[in-house]
């Protein structure tokens, strides 16, 4: 049909590669050892994969090669992200900023001395990043953040609170945005720093979720000094650098989201030959056999959505509000999937069980994947957000009046 | 993989859409109908070959000119004479406009009949073809924006062409032009809602303003995306499977759309001076026709899983 099928054809082979390095290389055991598995065994695990999967250049395939990553083409990860995916492997959270937002950010707007320092410490496996984006008072509208930076010399010192920073628990190293001039207009009074989470000052506070897990956490700031020379861009030019780490993914993540979703049905369809305790199966109910086929057409149909977003980019063109459009469609399907998942499961499914760390968003524990899906609906810009932009960018509707 | 269209494609698009734009009035006498069907138009597009686009080109393109005509205000007979027949019966002509029923269905009314020159019946295995004469038709009025109408007297099966083993086919196919088409009127009667709400003023600025208006128009714009998509994806492949997530989609997806834009126009919404009907009240008709969203679903949930014990299911996954 087009240029970019016979670009993904020609990589048949590669796929193969793959696909035989996973089935070499994927642990049989890793979901049984990581359901449950306490946060000690989950870093340990993550480390681990992220270094095997180093070994063949699939850990960092988008890094540049004089950066230490495998320099692939797009369309080559694209077949590495849907082969990871279908096989099933751990999704390397604990590694996702450092892999996606960190490079996306140094190599744009860091320093030469900066990329040395960091850059080569995340391939080696040793840095694990969080982001300090959002406040209390600060999520979807980001730009009203108030964490103050003062510049004093040579050095700024930082004062603030940031809030739904994943896995900083684990991390080193924050991303951080910070108010340098608090006369500016909103975005524009903003720095970006790298924060050393091991400064003093710094206080981490996780957040209990109600799926029981602790995800995220709260960062306290008290006269926290961080040096001049970890300003990322210009200072008060903070806003332009962030745009830079929040598009960096490029469509890849949703990509291999998708691809999840999909083998994820099939533990839809294992449920529902399981007796509920009236004797009946579920997947004899029409009800739910009507909410199956709902479910799995939409997820054939993001898969699209996301497939339209991977060719505009492999033909260089600009994504307009597909992403929004995909992140909006995702989060939506995945909350009616795992809704779907507890009501098959019925109150079996909704007793306290372990989680499988580093899994998928459909891992058939479905209260605390259906929970979890409400998390989605919010981070990386609200639904309401999103559906905000499209409407104004895409279908041109008149922005709704600025509050008095 | 790509659903960008070539530049033919476009092209091919953009002169579909050239002759309706040409032809985008109704008539005065006709601004009070549920349905206007005009035979002028209908040949005119068929004279100029876009009904033919299946057999001359292919699927995809035949595609697009369902979904390009389902947008127009006159009802436009082109899934069946241009998709489904010739997808069907590639080596066989026919006289269209082409209405087409399931065999349990022919007393009922049917749809396009009383423009149809040539009935198509979906007899289970094998399908029968009838020429249509209108002295045996009465037309059935109808809201739904398409010609209803119904065979006065059940016809003889056995005096039509019967072709052995296409039933799948059709079946397979019918499901993509009804994913095509809805997709088409669904695109419309968006872009004819986006163009009313930003002119509409309330409360002195335009109802597309507010937020609560702007999120259910992107939810609704979104279902309709994907389910072009899927249709379009649906032609191209040729695969059962992809027929059926197309049709089960557009036929689940949109029926939230159907009030939501009435609701966005207002009062003027529910008129029938108004243009909104003729594209929902076509959808509803295509939904129905593909056995309702629950029967569609269940159909296809009945192809995919048809016994919970059954263990090559599991490894075949879904």
């Amino acid at each position: 049909m087009s240029n970019v099928l016979a670009e993904l054809s020609a990589l048949e082979p590669f796929r193969a590669q793959v696909r035989e390095w996973l089935a070499d290389n994927l642990p049989a055991d890793w979901r049984e050892r990581m359901t449950g598995a306490d946060e000690a065994d989950h870093v340990v695990f993550q480390k681990a994969w992220f270094r095997k999967l180093m070994e063949p250049g699939y850990a960092a395939p988008h890094w540049p090669v004089e950066w230490g990553g495998s320099g692939m083409s797009f369309a080559q990860q694209i077949v590495l992200y849907e082969e990871i995916a279908r096989a099933g492997a751990p999704r390397l959270i604990l590694y996702f900023i450092a892999l996606h937002h960190v490079p996306g950010t140094l190599l744009h707007w860091g320093t030469e001395e900066q990329r040395q320092r960091h850059l080569p410490a995340i391939l080696a496996g040793d840095e694990i990043w969080c982001q300090g984006f959002s406040e209390p008072n600060a999520g979807s509208d980001l730009a009203s953040l108030r964490t103050r930076a003062e510049r004093r010399g040579d050095h700024f010192v930082v004062n603030g609170q940031k809030t739904w920073s994943s896995n900083a628990h684990l991390a080193r190293y924050c991303l951080l945005l910070a108010r340098t001039d608090p006369t500016a207009a909103k975005a524009r009074g903003i720095s970006y720093f790298i924060l050393d989470l091991q400064t003093p000052g710094v206080t981490l506070r996780p957040i209990k979720q109600m799926t029981g897990a602790s995800h995220f956490n709260e960062i306290f700031l008290d006269d926290v000094v961080i040096p001049a020379e970890n300003l990322i861009g210009p200072e008060h030019g903070g806003w332009a650098v962030a745009q830079s780490t929040l598009s960096s993914e490029r469509g890849l993540s949703v990509l291999e989201l998708a691809e999840r979703m999909r083998e994820g049905f099939k533990l839809l369809i294992a449920a529902a030959k399981v007796p509920t305790r009236a004797g009946r199966l579920p997947l004899e109910d029409d009800e739910i056999r009507r909410r199956m086929v709902d479910v799995r057409t939409r997820i054939e149909a993001l898969r699209l959505l996301v497939n339209n977003q991977l060719s505009a980019v492999l033909k260089g063109e600009a994504a307009g509000v597909e992403p929004s459009m995909i992140k909006l469609y995702y989060s939506d399907l995945l909350r009616d999937f795992t809704e779907l998942g507890v009501s098959i499961g019925g109150i079996e499914a909704q007793f306290l069980q372990g989680v499988l760390m580093g899994g998928a968003n459909e891992t058939g524990y479905w209260m605390q994947d259906y929970l979890y899906s409400w998390a989605w609906t919010i981070s990386g810009g609200s639904s309401e957000i999103q559906r905000n932009i499209i409407a104004e960018r895409g279908l041109k509707l008149p922005r709704e009046p600025q509050a008095a | 993989m790509d659903f960008q269209l070539t530049d033919d494609q476009q092209a091919l698009v953009d002169a579909v859409q050239a002759i309706l734009a040409d032809n985008a009035d109704l008539p005065q006498s006709e601004r009070l109908t549920y349905c206007c069907h005009d035979p002028a138009l209908q040949a005119l597009l068929e004279d100029n070959g876009f009904l033919g686009a299946a057999r001359s080109i292919g699927p995809i393109e035949a595609a697009l000119v369902v979904h390009e005509t389902a947008k127009s205000l006159f009802s436009i007979e082109a899934m069946v004479c241009g998709l489904v027949a010739p997808m069907t019966l590639p080596d066989v002509e026919l006289a269209g406009p082409v209405a087409l029923v399931t065999e349990r269905d022919l007393s009922k009314a049917i749809r396009n009949l009383t423009v149809a020159r040539t009935l198509l019946v979906d007899c289970g295995d094998d399908v029968v073809m009838l020429p249509v004469d209108q002295a045996e038709v009465v037309s059935v009025p109808t809201i739904y924006g398409y010609p209803f109408g119904r065979l006065i007297a059940l016809p003889d099966l056995a005096g039509g062409q019967r072709f052995v083993g296409k039933g799948a086919a059709l079946r397979q196919w019918w499901r993509v032009g009804i994913a095509a088409e809805i997709a088409g009127a669904a695109r419309a009667a968006i872009d004819f809602t986006i163009d009313y709400v930003k002119q509409r003023q309330v409360f002195g600025r335009p109802v597309g303003s507010f937020q609560s208006v702007q999120h259910r128009l992107v939810q609704r714009h979104g279902t309709v995306r994907a389910g072009y998509y899927l249709a379009m994806r649906a032609a191209w492949s040729g695969s059962v499977l992809d027929a059926d997530i197309a049709g089960a989609h557009a036929v689940q997806g949109i029926q939230a759309l159907l009030f939501d834009l009435h609701q966005f126009n207002g009062g003027m919404g529910v008129t029938l001076e108004y243009s909104l009907h003729f594209w929902t009240y076509r959808i509803r008709a295509l939904q129905a026709e593909a056995g309702g969203i629950t029967g569609m679903a269940l159909d296809i949930a009945d192809k995919r899983w048809p016994e919970p014990s059954v263990p090559a299911l599991a490894s075949e996954g879904c």
